[in-house]
């Protein structure tokens, strides 16, 4: 990873100022990680879309990077953008991909539910939870899907969230509160026994 | 829903927060390495549109050209202005009354002007 000598502000202002591509390249380099994996856990673990967008992403960064006010940290403006992508996308294919994606975790699956996969060893009782929180946050809304991301994945707050969705944020809760009701009855076999 | 009627504050923390931090921990930990990734983008990047060299000088020539017509024009144009006026006013009379009106507003204006800028404010 490289090391945040120079900070986000001054390579903006390197790259607006100066059109140095060299500093936008160290800014892409810093960020493409998180956002890259932001976008893998919108498409629902699809990398190659994940990674298509994440391209889309910071080339709208770079037309759009004069309009960048400061108003927010440079991650989370990153973050608008990617869930901007992810969203016009969605509205381009029509789920499509969302189905294929549901079909190949069933096969991966292999027939294990939640049940079986409990009484296996610890590498695969993670790794069928892991596939369950997949499946269950794809069966999501749009909003509820990038309002969990955005605050659990990504660590926003509600507020921040908001900005980065466009929307109040007593919609970024709303949208919280109902996605975490349709989770827990998704993973209802992973809760913990009632004491 | 009733399966949620026990919990008192749904904001509260629970095991799907458990669950859900645990697994966005586990992901931020785990850097996805650039394997190229930048230079993509940089090559998808839009080039900047390339202004060629001699289009600085060649405004700066043309914006000089403009300014010494506009110099050059400008004082007869002023004149016949001046003259075109002066020719109006002198072809419709003013009468006494009429002056004294046009200094009054003229006053009045001047006053309330004067007036507003100096006012103080609380």
């Amino acid at each position: 990873m490289p090391s945040p000598e120079v900070s986000d502000a001054q390579l903006i202002a390197r790259a607006l100022v100066g059109d140095d591509h060299h500093a936008f390249a160290e800014l892409v380099r810093r960020h493409q990680s998180t956002v890259r994996a932001t976008l893998r856990k919108l498409t629902a673990g699809n990398h190659a879309l994940a990674d298509d967008l994440a391209q889309e992403t910071f080339v709208l960064a770079w037309r759009n990077l004069k309009s960048f006010r400061q108003e927010a940290r440079f991650s989370t403006w990153l973050y608008r953008i990617a869930t901007n992508c992810w969203l016009a996308d969605k509205r381009k294919r029509k789920e499509e991909l969302l189905g294929d994606r549901d079909d190949a975790i069933a096969e991966d699956e292999d027939g294990n539910g939640p049940e079986g996969a409990a009484v296996q060893g610890d590498a695969t009782h993670s790794a069928s939870l892991k596939l369950d929180l997949e499946r269950a946050m794809a069966a999501l809304s749009d909003g509820e899907r990038a309002a969990i991301v955005q605050c659990y994945h990504n660590d926003l707050t509600h507020e921040e969230a908001a900005y980065v969705l466009d929307c109040p944020v007593g919609t970024v809760k709303t949208h919280v509160l109902r996605g975490k009701q349709k989770l827990k009855l998704a993973l209802a076999a992973w809760a913990p026994e009632a004491t | 829903m009733t399966h949620d009627a026990h919990i008192s504050d749904p904001m509260a923390p629970d095991w799907l927060d458990g669950l859900l931090a645990a697994d966005a921990g586990e992901a931020r930990s785990a850097y996805i390495a650039d394997e190229g990734f930048t230079a993509r983008v940089m090559h998808a990047l839009p080039a900047r549109m390339a202004l060629p060299a001699w289009r600085r000088p060649a405004v700066m020539v043309l914006w000089g050209i403009a300014a010494a017509g506009i110099a050059l024009a400008l004082p007869g144009a002023a004149l016949d202005v001046v003259r075109e006026g002066y020719r109006l006013l002198a072809a419709h009379p003013v009468s006494l009354s009429g002056m004294a009106g046009a200094l009054l507003c003229a006053g009045a204006l001047t006053w309330s002007a004067a007036a507003y800028a100096l006012r103080t404010s609380d």
